[in-house]
């Protein structure tokens, strides 16, 4: 009993099947196991005889799997040199995109300045996560190298929708430059300050709640931007806010965001 | 207004149950909605089961706690909220959060003790064994305790239970005749209700397993192009089920014990955890979520790195639970395993766990042997033969991703197999192979193979299909 007459007789069995035994009868078993086994216990009813064979023919045809012929393999992406991102950046990048998107920027463009390319894990999900958006789809594709254009070459739901072509040189421009954050005047200044005097401003403006819910946002953005050096000294400060202190939950939560971004820029550097 | 009220039996004594099992007894989706809240233990006082009853005071709206007690044997409820719904959303809260492995054992309460004190002894009509699987030596305490009631027939609820199968199986058997007598394009079939009812009438029957299965089928008519083939070949292993749990008796033990399970007899984890271990070090290789009506599943496959044996984990979680994350994909556990009983006696149960480690891909990977795609499909065929009904099973194969007319297959020198059309994975497994041969961990199923892992050198990925986390909880 070959794998064609059986799928020969499946397909006849299925044509029945839609119309009915009512119908139409159902096909002789192909010489073999199928019709020793309807010869060995007959069925009285056209519809009791399909369904036995179907119950048979489906337990032939599952068992029986066979491969189909080998097909050429797809070209492989050209090479790229530079070494991937750790396997643990890749959980870290998950907890950016769920508790601290603003890190994301920076997080891609430190890969693509330490010299590293996106695990290939993370070329999917960063396209499709960024396909509205010109700049920083284009930022994912130089993260990703010769993958990325290839990954969209097979699945063109990978690839940008917005109006703005990844190429454009307005684009480009912005692709290798960190985008500015809302921060006010009067914290501009900690941008360039030394470390322990960023970190002391903050501990003591949270201890004595003189930063609030109101200063959350900017506060944020102040950490995500403040030179990489200083964020050792500010998380640990942040660290050691009085919990008695109004500003407690922020203060946690900065600190949160100091480590987290202070781990993901170490975990990038070069081993 | 205390509610008490009684519902059919479709426990045994001492068996915890499973979420699955106290998400049948809602009367309502809301009724489950609304309980989930209240499934976690700081919402009680007092809580506590034995081997009767599981029983604790809820923290509610009212001035006082409502005193909720369930028999679990008897099947029957006691609460002191208003509400007419029967189970109400305190006793289906207090199962979920003993079947999840949360009350502790204590001692009765009197409220407890005096509702219960006026029940029928339930060890008047309980079976001594919940399945029909052979003897272990667990339950010969058991046994022993029902033979020194002479004047009671310990087998009786059984035979019951077993009558009421086999009606409900060969019901579901005519059925299946009336779909081929009348075609599988008559309209009805893409009426939900068709599939619905039936499946309401397996449970009825204490059929569950298949009523899971009727339920699946119907959102299968009118998916695909060729839905007819797939409805078709569904309704074959059906019949074969539901002849073959009609002929327990006649089978061979495994094979009973695999039928049982499928049609839906629990085993208890008590049984299972009084086999024997097996202990290895066990590779975790895929992992895969499908959402199951209510409640959302997931499969760990795990492999013994010296055997070479698979094994499966199961954990369940119902709206806002979460689903069981000790088993990383990628890690490597030396554990006992125990498995349940049946041909391929995949499903199994986690015992001790001597001690974990990371499973570094490929270098491990080499350890289990992965196949090639002929060598894949003749082990699928292999299990297959052991149990015909399957849905499901694992390979580990080296083989590279490859297109064909809009379909991805993977291949190799050996064949070609195609992956199920728009599962989650395809895009992961094509960027990490980069289009080469890699070792892919992958879950057969009749529409084809669901990658879950991909093997690289330095990493494991983890590609499976995951679930919705808006419908889990937060910690999942």
């Amino acid at each position: 009993m070959t794998t064609l007459l059986v799928d020969e007789y499946w397909n006849q069995m299925v044509t029945v099947a839609l119309l009915g035994t009512d119908r139409r009868d159902p096909p002789s078993p192909p010489s073999g196991g199928l019709a020793d086994m309807a010869a060995d216990d007959p069925q009285p009813t056209p519809s009791q005889r399909l369904l036995q064979q179907v119950a048979a023919t489906t337990v032939v045809r599952r068992a029986g799997l066979m491969p189909g012929e080998p097909i050429a393999t797809v070209a492989p992406p050209a090479d790229d040199a530079r070494p991937i991102t750790p396997a643990t950046a890749t959980a870290t990048w998950r907890r950016i995109i769920t508790d601290w998107p603003v890190l994301e920027d920076e997080w891609v463009l430190t890969i693509v300045r330490v010299g590293r390319r996106l695990a290939p894990e993370l070329v999917s999900p960063l396209l499709v996560r960024h396909r509205t958006d010109a700049v920083r789809h284009a930022r994912a594709l130089v993260a990703a190298g010769p993958l990325g254009n290839w990954m969209i070459d097979w699945s063109p739901r990978l690839a940008c929708t917005a109006k703005q072509p990844r190429n454009a040189p307005a684009a480009l421009e912005m692709v290798a430059e960190l985008p500015p954050l809302a921060i006010v005047p009067e914290f501009e200044e900690m941008l360039t300050a030394k470390a322990f005097e960023v970190a002391s401003r903050l501990a003591e403006g949270l201890a004595t709640a003189q930063f609030g819910t109101a200063h959350r946002a900017v506060l944020v953005n102040l950490i995500a931007r403040i030179p990489s050096a200083s964020l050792p000294a500010v998380a640990k400060a942040l660290d050691r806010v009085n919990p008695s202190s109004p500003s407690i939950g922020h203060a946690f939560a900065l600190a949160d965001l100091a480590h987290l971004r202070h781990h993901m820029l170490t975990e990038l550097e070069p081993a | 207004m205390s509610t008490v009220a009684t519902v059919s039996d479709p426990a045994t004594p001492a068996q915890v149950w499973q979420v699955e099992q106290v998400l049948a007894l809602a009367p309502r989706p809301s009724s489950v909605a609304a309980a989930q809240p209240l499934a976690v233990p700081s919402r009680w006082a007092g809580i506590g089961c034995d081997e009767r009853a599981v029983w604790g005071r809820c923290t509610g709206g009212s001035a006082e706690p409502y005193e909720c007690v369930v028999d679990h044997v008897g099947v029957a409820f006691k609460c002191s909220c208003p509400s007419r719904i029967i189970p109400c959303k305190h006793a289906l809260a207090l199962l979920l959060l003993w079947a999840r492995g949360q009350v502790p054992s204590g001692e009765t309460p009197g409220y407890a003790q005096t509702w219960l004190a006026n029940r029928p002894d339930p060890a008047a009509n309980t079976p001594p064994q919940p399945s029909p699987l052979p003897p272990k030596p667990a339950a010969t305490t058991t046994a022993t305790v029902h033979a020194a009631s002479p004047d009671r027939d310990p087998t009786s609820s059984r035979d019951d239970r077993i009558a009421r199968m086999a009606a409900g199986l060969a019901e579901l058997d005519r059925w299946l005749d009336d779909r081929l007598r009348t075609g599988l394009a008559d309209p009805v079939l893409a009426q939900y209700a068709t599939w619905d009812e039936l499946a309401a009438r397996l449970v009825d029957a204490q059929v569950g397993g298949l009523a899971n299965r009727v339920r699946r089928l119907a959102g299968m008519v009118g998916s695909h192009p060729d839905w007819h083939q797939h409805v078709l070949a569904e309704l074959g292993a059906l019949h074969l089920l539901a002849t073959a749990g009609r002929q327990l008796g006649l089978l061979p033990p495994s094979l009973a014990d695999s039928v049982a399970a499928t049609i839906g007899w629990q085993v208890r984890q008590a049984d299972v955890l009084a086999g024997v271990p097996h202990t290895d070090h066990w590779a975790v290789m895929g992992r895969s979520d499908t959402r199951e009506d209510r409640i959302e599943v997931r499969r760990i496959w795990l492999r013994g790195l010296h055997s070479g044996e698979w094994a499966m984990a199961l954990s369940f979680a119902a709206y806002g639970q979460s689903l069981d994350a000790t088993l990383t994909v990628g890690s490597l556990v030396h554990a006992d395993l125990f498995r349940y009983p049946g041909a391929l006696g995949l499903r199994v149960l986690l015992g001790l766990r001597h001690g974990d480690s990371s499973f570094d891909g490929a270098a491990s990977l080499n350890d289990l042997v992965a196949s090639s795609v002929a060598g894949a499909c003749a082990d699928v065929g292999a299990a297959i033969a052991a149990e015909p009904w399957i849905e499901r099973y694992p390979v580990c194969l080296r083989a590279a991703p490859a297109r064909r007319q809009n379909r991805w297959l993977l291949t190799d020198a050996t064949g070609s197999v195609p992956l199920v059309e728009g599962v989650t994975g395809i895009a992961a497994l094509l960027a990490c192979s980069g289009g080469q041969s890699v070792a892919i961990t992958a879950e057969w199923t009749p529409f084809g193979l669901v990658p879950l892992t991909v093997h690289l050198a330095d990493r494991v990925v983890d590609v499976g299909p995951t679930a919705d986390p808006s419908f889990l909880a937060a910690s999942a």
